[in-house]
């Protein structure tokens, strides 16, 4: 049970840490090996899609080159409830499935002046992690994010 | 000179007819309108693409010009495409975006489509076959024959995407598009492609916005990746060439994309006879792009759902005989710049949106400037001036002035020129 609830309080963990924007924390909870993924089913193509993949050090590439692109400034909020975490039978890792609503709260919107404030339901999915737990300090090791949506509008530059 | 006063900014810039365009055409609800009945009922579309119905009795459903749509294939293999409306009374066929009729409905049987209101019943050639309670109803009045749903010009063409036009005395759609595919027609035709990659946006602008920007490179300023990767003098020479009926190719060059960190050449999985990491895109009239960047294909399509509504269907293809890892690294390369996720694709959608916010309805009309002419090569604005003077012919239109009828502007750039 303690396994469970340093699964779970390190979901939440990171759910804080991409929310405030603090991508660098946010992948010191991911191992070197970890493997990050968006994806989606898309029944429009009858296809199993993946949106965007990256290795950690992608990630990083990703992160670091954040401040040369144009960037929506709407900061994203997620909502986050760890469903269900379970074990495996050596203990050394566990898999976690939660769900996740994603706001944005919107800065620049269409017209900052009429939208600015406002928050619209982004992106809804779940997340299917699995994490290290071999120390006691649970780590990432993989994330799926797999998305209800396929209408995704302007999208995003941001890890979710 | 300083910020202008209102007279200034509203004044015509010292530019040839044909080098700016009045701020209405992307804002007026009668022009909107004209649109779709002129043009949009009146073009080819590519609604979807045949590895999306890769079986018989496999549907997909899709709309142009709020027309709904259904296209089937058939156990002849053959896709047709046909309103998706039934003749009895109205209703909508098939709700579903996509599916397959070898299922029965709880209306109806396998193998038809059949309108779950009154069980009227079709094949996949479009003929009736089954109303309910026939003959009680209408005695010899009217028969199935009489009923068939209303087919739609439609061919599989051009790397396999089903096209659709609904009007049905317009050109072929090789008279239509031939020419302007020729830069790909034997690399989309040498062997079977696969969409990999569907999404949609939804955004506050105009459709032509949009276009736009896939038709003008000079926005490359916007994108950090396509400067690092792409700015050299072979980009700087890329040629906007013009084609009958608005379109517009966009010629290649080779892309450095290791010069972006973390990115990789895409030489190993350049599409059949293209030299390595090449870039072709293709604008057709009146808002379809397709773009093939090294090893990967793909095709935006315009739905324009008012003045300043549009949405915009994106499509990834790649090669249907990839393996698995092929396949994946082709998502990647199509993702990393393309994907909802991806680096440039989230930034052009920012700049129509903020077009957009400043040409809502009622807005002020203003000049939006075309007029960039460098020999016709990538930042020229040559392609924009050319579609808007197709533009004008299908609306009988002046874009620099829309109240007024076409006339041919100087500095348009024509076809083959």
């Amino acid at each position: 049970m303690a396994t469970c609830e340093t699964v779970r309080d390190t979901i939440y963990t990171a759910t804080r840490l991409l929310d405030d924007q603090k991508w660098n924390d946010w992948l010191s909870l991911c191992d070197e090996s970890f493997q990050y993924s968006i994806t989606s089913w898309s029944p429009e193509i009858n296809y199993d899609m993946t949106y965007l993949a990256a290795s950690k050090k992608d990630l990083h590439h990703l992160v670091d080159l954040l401040p040369k692109h144009n960037t929506d400034h709407s900061p994203l909020h997620r909502h986050t409830t760890v469903y269900s975490v379970t074990p495996s039978d050596d203990g050394k890792t566990a898999t976690a499935v939660s769900s996740v609503i994603i706001f944005q709260n919107m800065l620049d919107g269409t017209n900052s002046h009429i939208d600015a404030g406002e928050s619209r339901l982004f992106l809804i999915g779940r997340y299917f992690d699995t994490l290290n737990v071999e120390n006691g300090k649970p780590v990432f090791l993989k994330r799926e994010l797999k998305l209800d949506n396929r209408r995704l509008d302007k999208g995003s530059h941001w890890p979710l | 000179m300083a910020a202008r006063t209102h007279d200034q900014w509203t004044a015509k810039p010292p530019l040839q007819q044909g080098e700016w365009i009045d701020s209405r055409c992307y804002s007026d609800q009668e022009i909107f309108e004209e649109e779709n009945e002129k043009i949009f009922k009146n073009t080819w579309i590519p609604v979807c693409h045949e590895s999306e119905l890769s079986k018989p009795y496999d549907f997909r459903t899709t709309s142009i010009a709020r027309e709904p749509i259904i296209i089937c294939r058939g156990p002849d293999n053959q896709v047709r495409a046909f309103l998706n409306v039934c003749p009895h009374r109205g209703m909508m066929i098939e709700r579903r975006p996509s599916g397959s009729f070898l299922e029965g409905q709880p209306s109806g049987n396998p193998k038809r489509m059949t309108c779950m209101f009154h069980g009227w019943q079709f094949d996949m050639k479009g003929g009736c076959v089954y109303v309910s309670r026939e003959k009680e109803g209408y005695q010899d009045r009217l028969c199935k024959d009489d009923v068939g749903l209303r087919r739609l010009r439609c061919e599989v063409k051009f790397g396999g995407f089903v096209w659709v036009n609904l009007n049905d005395k317009a050109a072929d759609l090789e008279s239509w598009a031939g020419k302007p595919f020729e830069c790909l027609r034997k690399t989309l035709d040498a062997e079977p492609l696969e969409v990999f990659h569907y999404h949609k946006a939804i955004v506050d602008t105009n459709y032509k916005l949009w276009h736009d920007t896939n038709a003008e490179f000079y926005h490359d300023f916007m994108h950090y990746h396509n400067r690092v990767t792409g700015f050299n003098d072979a980009y700087f020479a890329r040629k906007n060439e013009a084609f009958d009926n608005g379109h517009v190719v966009v010629g290649t060059f080779e892309v450095n994309y290791d010069k972006y960190e973390g990115f990789e050449s895409r030489a190993a999985l350049s599409f059949p006879h293209l030299p390595p990491n090449q870039w072709y895109m293709i604008d057709l009239f009146p808002g379809i792009n397709f773009n093939l960047r090294g090893s990967a294909l793909r095709c935006d399509v315009v739905t324009p759902l008012g003045p300043n509504k549009t949405m915009i269907e994106f499509r990834g293809l790649g090669l249907k005989s990839d393996s698995k890892e092929d396949r994946m690294t082709r998502i990647n390369h199509h993702n990393s710049i393309w994907g909802p996720f991806g680096r440039n694709l989230h930034e052009d959608l920012i700049g129509v949106q903020g077009q957009g916010n400043t040409m809502q309805p009622g807005a002020e009309p203003r000049r939006v400037l075309h007029g960039r002419q460098e020999n016709q090569t990538i930042h020229d604005e040559n392609g924009m001036r050319h579609y808007y003077d197709e533009w004008g012919r299908w609306l009988n239109r002046l874009p620099s002035s829309p109240d007024k009828p076409y006339s041919a502007p100087a500095a348009v750039t024509t076809a083959a020129e």
